[in-house]
Formats: structure tokens, C-alpha cells, sequence
């Protein structure tokens, strides 16, 4: 179990290095874009770049636990404020809101209200199939798998196809 | 205070790095087959431990010792596991083996893109700045015969 | 001094001899509407709790009833199955009972034979010549001291963490194995004590070692 106030508290003295947001936010839009002409569908680049968020999310997990001192969660409720408060906020900058838990507790959503990934972004016309941020989803489950936690994560609403808001849904499968 | 040796294993049990020290027995066992039955060991004290705890548990053991040396046990929830042995006068040093990970282990080879998940490390630098920092501790203790 | 439980194991690692005295019961008991919020697996026979830890319900607990009625194994004792029950939404609400499972007599026979194993190659494995095993395990929930006799008769004691001062206690529960098993001339050495005296007197000693920290 982990005390979330020590974490949040613990990560506040760790600050992030200086490196431009900005810059971040153009490399991964070139990316994309680069795929895009690489492949010759969306669903073949949302399959891509789900990948090479599952190959940072199972690296990304051990930054994430060395810096916040995170125990195992024993519990899906705990595991979802842990990547709210203390993993996109690290990382990203936001705190995404944690809503719409199924009855039996194994399913929730993460509200995004702005995405910084999608600064600067206006996704082109025939592309409504894209997860233009797709990335977050593989990230989300390469590093549960590395905490024994098998979940399946994808998006409900994304802004950038005129939704208010942009909405991750994850699901818990099993324990490994 | 002194330190004979160090283990990391990963998730898999692969030993992902060995050093020693001032280590004064073999085990007539290739370096190979004793990183597996240490593993092997550990393994089992960990599921030994989990059962006949009296009450729950939230993590598993830390440390055990016998009369002439003692085995310390810090495992991450990712299973990164990291092990060293002492001489007896050393006390808990799960923060140690902690900040091994924190500082070194996680900058050296988790960042390093090169480096393989599934085999020992290779990178040069990460086995001078481990062992610079072993070396570093207080509990390594410097006059040795 | 809080002891847990004593084990005495023989030189082929079986065991001779186990008493419980101060085990703390986790029991927690709780009414449920469907669907449960708790992710339930069957392990080693039983239905164990994998994930989705809550109101003092931990990872690792087992079902030990449903409405009252005892849980042996996967099954209710009027042998309806447990997952399947539990699964069925037209039961709910149901009052289930969590809590730490009991060690089995052949776990604790289980158990011994590993830390005998356990004991031979941390002697196996250590970096310094001469070395003995494993002589004191500490754990975040309890400590557990060995000791070997020079006839490989091992005394374990499971105490609180915090515990010192086993020692005294453990070659005290040798003086006894020593007066109340071995002489006495109806026992079969390496077996199992069977010896009202030998318990007798043990109890007393581990009420002694209880007072040791009140005073």
C-alpha cells in the first residue's frame, strides 16, 4: 500500500529538468505525422504507436517508482489515483480527473481537460480513425504489465475530434 | 563493517549483475548456477515468509543472518530484486539498496535505450558508478586484510 | 515477549513438533450487493482475494463463510461451489467473511522441510568460510530465530519483529526437549513428541517468556 500524500509531497522536491514542453510536443507531432505517411492506415498507426508506448511504459514504471517510493497497489481504486495524481502529473504535467468507475470497481476513465500532447495539433481531414495520442495508452499499459497488472486501456473521446473533453478509459484483466 | 557481495535480479530471475568484494569463500558453484540457486533461494524464502507471517504482510523479508554473515533483500514492486551481503555489524540498509536503484540502476540502465531487459548489463559505465558508489558507503569499510 | 509459534524440526528436515500460542485471528466480515468489487482466484484449493483491497479485506484473505455457512476449501459445507455462488447475482446481498487462512497441518509440514532446505544452502551460499544457516529471519511482520543443535536438531520461534532475547528462550526449549522428550524412554527419537510433560512444560516456559516484557 502507498500513502499518496508522501508521494505527491516526495515528487514535489524531485523537479522535472528544464527541457522545453514545447519541444516534446513537436517531436511527438513528428512522429505521428511520419507514421502517418509510413503506414498506409490509422488503425495500423494507432496499433504503432500503442507499441512504442508499451516499450516507454515498461521503462517509464521504474523512473516512476524510484521517484515517488510507490508501494504495490492492492487495489484498482489506488492504482488509478497513483497514475492520476502522481504519474501524469510527473510526467505530463496534468492531473487528470478519475471518473466512471464500473459497478465492480475494475474500469475507470482519466478526464483530460487539455492534452499537451495535442498542442499545436489539427488533425487532417479522412483521419477520424486516428488516436493521434495513442502513445498514453501503450505507456499506461507497459508499465501496469511491469507491476503484475494485466489492464486493457483506450480512448472514449479525444478533443481533437470535437469532443468536449478526451477520455482514456482502462480496464482491469487480471492480476499476472 | 564490510561487503562481500551483490546481486541484482530481474523479474524473470535473470541475474542482471554480480560483483563481490572481499568475498573469502566459494561456493564451487559456477557463477551461473549460484546466481540461480540464490535466486531459487530467495524465491522460496519470499513465499516461506508470505505464508507463516502471523498477520498480513506489505512487504516480504528484509534481511536474515547466520553466524558469520548476513543477507540483505530489497525488492521492488517491479520485481527488480537487489541483494547484498555484509558482515554482521551491519544494520538495515534497505534504504542503501533503495537509493542503488533510485541513483544508479535507474539511470544507468533503465535510460539507457541500449541496454537489453533481458541480460546482465553490459554498460561500463553503470558497473563504475556501482561500484564507485559500494565503495563510497561507509559500510565498506577501507583497512581490510 | 510476544511468541507467535514454535516448530522443532529433526535432522531430515521433518517435522517433529509445532505449537501455536499467540497467532492473532484477521477476520473480517461484510455484507455485499452485486457485482463484488473484490477480484477473487482459487489458489492452492482455496478462494483467495487477488486484488481489490478494502475495509480491512487484504490481498491473500480467504472466504471462510457465506451467510453463516462455513467455507471448506472451494466448497460451502453444504457443497454448493463458492465461485459459482458468488458469481450469481440473483443471491445477492450475501455476508461474506475474509479473513488470514490458518496454516494446514501439512503446510506446516510443508513449511518446515523448506526452511530445512532453505537453512543448508544459505550455508551453501555465503561469502565467508564456516559459515552456519540461517539463525534469524526478519521480516516487516514478524522475526523468526533458529537454532541448530550440534545434533541437527533445529528449535525455531516465530516472535513480534520488534523482539529480542530469543536466544535465552531457545536453548531453554532445548533444556526441555532434552528433559522431557529425549529421557523419557518411550520416545522414538526424530519422531514426532507426543509427551504431556514435555508440553506441560513448555507452555509454562512460553508463559514465562510472555511476562519477560510485561515487567
Amino acid at each position: 500500500m502507498f500513502d499518496l500524500n508522501e508521494m505527491v509531497m516526495a515528487q514535489e522536491v524531485l523537479v522535472m529538468p528544464p527541457y522545453s514542453g514545447e519541444l516534446f510536443t513537436l517531436t511527438y507531432g513528428a512522429l505521428v505525422s511520419q507514421l502517418l505517411k509510413d503506414y498506409e492506415n490509422d488503425a495500423e498507426v494507432n496499433k504503432q504507436l500503442d507499441k512504442m508506448g508499451y516499450n516507454i511504459g515498461i521503462r517509464l514504471i521504474e523512473d516512476f517508482l524510484a521517484r515517488s517510493n510507490a508501494g504495490r497497489c492492492n487495489d484498482f481504486r489506488e492504482t488509478a489515483d497513483a497514475i492520476a495524481k502522481v504519474g501524469f502529473k510527473m510526467f505530463l504535467g496534468i492531473v487528470p480527473v478519475v471518473t466512471n468507475w464500473s459497478a465492480s470497481g475494475d474500469e475507470f476513465s482519466l478526464l483530460l481537460e487539455n492534452n499537451p500532447l495535442t498542442d499545436f495539433v489539427e488533425l487532417p481531414e479522412g483521419h477520424s480513425s486516428l488516436n493521434y495520442s495513442n502513445i498514453l495508452c501503450g505507456v499506461l499499459r507497459g508499465a501496469l504489465e511491469m507491476v503484475e497488472m494485466e489492464v486493457a486501456v483506450w480512448f472514449v473521446q479525444d478533443q481533437l475530434k470535437g469532443d468536449n473533453l478526451t477520455e482514456i478509459r482502462l480496464k482491469f484483466i487480471k492480476r499476472l | 563493517m564490510t561487503i562481500y557481495t551483490l546481486y541484482i535480479f530481474d523479474r524473470n530471475g535473470t541475474c542482471r549483475h554480480y560483483s563481490e568484494w572481499n568475498r573469502k569463500n566459494q561456493s564451487g558453484l559456477s557463477i551461473d548456477e549460484e546466481c540461480k540457486l540464490m535466486y531459487g533461494m530467495l524465491s522460496s524464502l519470499k513465499s516461506f515468509v508470505g505464508r507463516m507471517s502471523p498477520v498480513d504482510q506489505k512487504e516480504s523479508f528484509h534481511s536474515y543472518r547466520t553466524n558469520k554473515y548476513k543477507l540483505h533483500f530489497y525488492e521492488t514492486p517491479s520485481g527488480l530484486q537487489f541483494v547484498m551481503t555484509t558482515d554482521l555489524n551491519v544494520g538495515n540498509i534497505t534504504d542503501i539498496l533503495q537509493q542503488m536503484y533510485c541513483n544508479i540502476y535507474l539511470e544507468y540502465v533503465v535510460k539507457n535505450p541500449f541496454c537489453s531487459r533481458e541480460e546482465a548489463v553490459k554498460s561500463e559505465l553503470f558497473k563504475t558508478k556501482l561500484d564507485e558508489y559500494v565503495r563510497g558507503l561507509p559500510i565498506f569499510a577501507t583497512k581490510l586484510s | 515477549m510476544t511468541i507467535y509459534s514454535v516448530y522443532i524440526i529433526n535432522k531430515g528436515g521433518g517435522l517433529i513438533y509445532q505449537y501455536d500460542n499467540n497467532v492473532p485471528k484477521i477476520e473480517v466480515e461484510k455484507t455485499f450487493s452485486y457485482p463484488l468489487e473484490l477480484t477473487l482466484k482459487i489458489h492452492d484449493e482455496k478462494v483467495v482475494v487477488a486484488f481489490g483491497q478494502r475495509d480491512g479485506i487484504k490481498v491473500g484473505h480467504v472466504v471462510l463463510a457465506v451467510n453463516g455457512l462455513p467455507v471448506n476449501g472451494r466448497q460451502l459445507e453444504d457443497g454448493q461451489d463458492v465461485m459459482e455462488l458468488l458469481n450469481n447475482d440473483d443471491k445477492y446481498p450475501l455476508n461474506i467473511k475474509f479473513g488470514r487462512p490458518k496454516l494446514s497441518k501439512n503446510e506446516e509440514i510443508m513449511f518446515a522441510g523448506m526452511f530445512h532446505s532453505l537453512f543448508a544452502i544459505s550455508v551453501q551460499l555465503s561469502p565467508v568460510p564456516h559459515s552456519t544457516g540461517i539463525q534469524m529471519l526478519e521480516t516487516d511482520t514478524f522475526k523468526l530465530c533458529c537454532s541448530q543443535t550440534l545434533t541437527g536438531i533445529k528449535f525455531v520461534v516465530l516472535s513480534d519483529p520488534r523482539q529480542v532475547g530469543q536466544d535465552s528462550f531457545l536453548k531453554k526449549l532445548y533444556e526441555i526437549y532434552a528433559d522431557y522428550a529425549l529421557k523419557n524412554p518411550f520416545y522414538s527419537i526424530d519422531m514426532p513428541i507426543n509427551c504431556e510433560l514435555f508440553d506441560v512444560n513448555l507452555q509454562q516456559a512460553l508463559e514465562q517468556a510472555d511476562k519477560i516484557t510485561v515487567g
